[in-house]
């Protein structure tokens, strides 16, 4: 047919042809004005489509990390009875923010919540792999949080996803549009934070309790707070207390109560607190570089930060960090060898600090953030 | 999420740029009719037909493209391990079980205590001038 018709416009040229192109002419117009009128909607469409796409991907991340939580507690925890059930009840956990309307004590509100959450969680993980030992729940109790935050974004961005295709709202839409490329990056982070987890690697996170336990290894550590160790060592002619949570399992610890008991066990004869934490580096930062300022280096909710700032302020107690600058999708995932080199720079400011800032014989404090994972001292 | 939504946008898209390709071919026949019977190269024709006919083909591609990978894939991590008390060193692959200050064993040179110094992973990265 189509063939035919062009052999017949070839051989009647002129007049036909005419007529084809104002068709096409028309053709274009019409495709312009529509242009023009549902523009935003087709826009709103195809940001839909990039939302949907971005969607799928984090529903696999999510039912993969699902996947792995499960076969990591029949694996390590060898468990009684199929752990699947408990597993997805405890992917739908909830934490319950204290109320803000009044805002005195929220930080010991905040905290008690939070040690409640971790006390349960880890309570659920033992109860699953009664076979793991401390250092596996912990590390367990990781793989969960982890996969949890993974079925918490995707929960997120699928409200956000339907929200917009029902209301066909271009706000809404956006909103969700212009933010998913750094939902992606953190959720591939978890993704791979779910794997170093397993395995019990170090993670860029860890850098802080590195250096602590590079400094504290072959000396005589006890348990200062909950998961929290200390060491007394001579650093430079200096009484050094070194603090980091407790390795190798996945913990963070308790660093403020830590360094709050310490500096009133001196009751504030304390020369200069160091505080060495991995931080979010900016692009184009190298990753493992490392910076320092003044001010307490402790990231998370903030309870440890307040108690820290808290009690130095009461003694007069200097505050220094020392920062590691790592991207956001090293921080949960597998050390870098950057971060690595980053930790032997940081203790090297840190000596430096201490030399030029305190006298021989002076007490300091330094210590360690983050999630020592795969660390020991 | 419903699965019949994720399963018709495709299809829509796919309706889509069938259409446009559809339309783009014709314009090109149009043009190469034009240019067989009267000598004339009608230049807005070809090159709106042609950057369309890309354009489609570009997003077919687009839409067949594997989608990149999740990030779970396991990846090469070394394991350092040093003797506390001389510079022998040896690096081999990741163990389950391997954490940083490990004690693993006595040293071959001088028997003393080997531990494991540092657990990384490396990335490569193209050197930045900026
Ligand atoms: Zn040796």
């Amino acid at each position: 047919m189509f063939t035919e018709a062009l052999l017949v416009s070839v051989q009647q040229p002129a007049v036909q042809q005419d007529v084809m192109g104002w068709i096409f002419q028309l053709i274009w117009i019409l495709a312009f004005i529509v242009i023009w009128i549902y523009g935003q909607r087709i826009q709103t469409t195809l940001m839909l489509r990039e939302i949907e796409g971005s969607l799928v991907r984090l529903k696999a991340m999510r039912d993969r990390g699902r996947q792995m939580v499960i076969s990591a507690i029949k694996e390590i925890g060898k468990p009684n009875e199929d752990p699947t059930a408990r597993v997805d009840r405890l992917l739908e956990h909830v934490d319950i923010e204290p109320v803000s309307l009044d805002p005195t004590g929220i930080i010991r509100r905040l905290e008690h919540i939070i040690d409640v959450r971790d006390f349960r969680l880890k309570d659920e993980v033992r109860q699953m792999a009664p076979q793991a030992d401390e250092t596996q729940i912990n590390n367990l109790t990781n793989v969960l949080e982890a996969a949890l935050a993974l079925n918490q974004i995707y929960k997120i961005v699928r409200h956000y996803y339907l929200m917009g295709k029902k209301t066909l709202s271009f706000y809404i839409i956006l909103q969700i549009q212009m933010i998913l490329p750094l939902i992606m990056r953190e959720s591939e982070a978890f993704a791979s934070a779910l794997r170093a987890f397993m395995l019990g690697q170090p993670i860029g996170d860890g850098a802080g309790a590195l250096v602590a336990a590079r400094l504290m290894y072959g000396r005589e550590k006890r348990l200062i707070a909950q998961d929290t160790v200390v060491s007394e060592i001579d650093l430079e002619g200096r009484k050094a207390y070194v603090i980091k949570a407790k390795g190798p399992g996945g913990n963070v610890g308790k660093p403020g109560e830590a360094i709050k008991q310490i500096i009133e066990g001196e009751e504030g004869r304390i020369a200069l607190t160091i505080i060495i934490d991995a931080a979010q580096k900016l692009e184009g930062e190298k990753p493992g570089e490392v910076a320092e300022g003044v001010g307490v280096a402790i990231g998370g909710p903030g309870v440890d930060k307040y108690k820290v700032e808290e009690i130095a302020a009461k003694y007069k107690v200097p505050l220094s960090a020392v920062l590691i600058k790592e991207g956001i999708e090293d921080v949960v995932s597998t050390m870098r060898k950057e971060i690595v080199d980053g930790v032997e720079e940081a203790i090297e400011r840190v000596k430096r600090l201490i030399r030029e800032n305190t006298k021989e014989g002076d007490t300091v404090i330094i210590a360690g953030i983050g999630n020592t994972i795969g660390i020991a001292q | 999420m419903e699965e019949g939504g994720v399963r018709r946008a495709p299809i829509f898209f796919m309706a889509v740029i069938i259409v446009m390709l559809v339309m783009s071919l014709a314009a090109l026949i149009l043009a190469l009719v034009a240019y067989l019977t009267q000598n004339t190269i009608e230049y807005m024709n070809v090159i709106l037909s042609v950057s369309a006919i890309a354009l489609s083909v570009y997003l077919l591609i687009q839409m067949r493209r594997k989608p990149p990978s999740l990030g779970f894939e396991t990846l090469k991590v070394s394991t350092v391990i040093k003797c506390v008390k001389c510079n022998y060193e040896s690096v081999r692959e990741f163990e389950r079980g391997d954490y940083v200050l490990k004690e693993v064993g006595s040293c071959p040179k001088c028997s003393g205590t080997l531990h494991i110094y540092s657990i990384f992973r490396e990335v490569k990265e193209r050197e930045k001038t900026y």
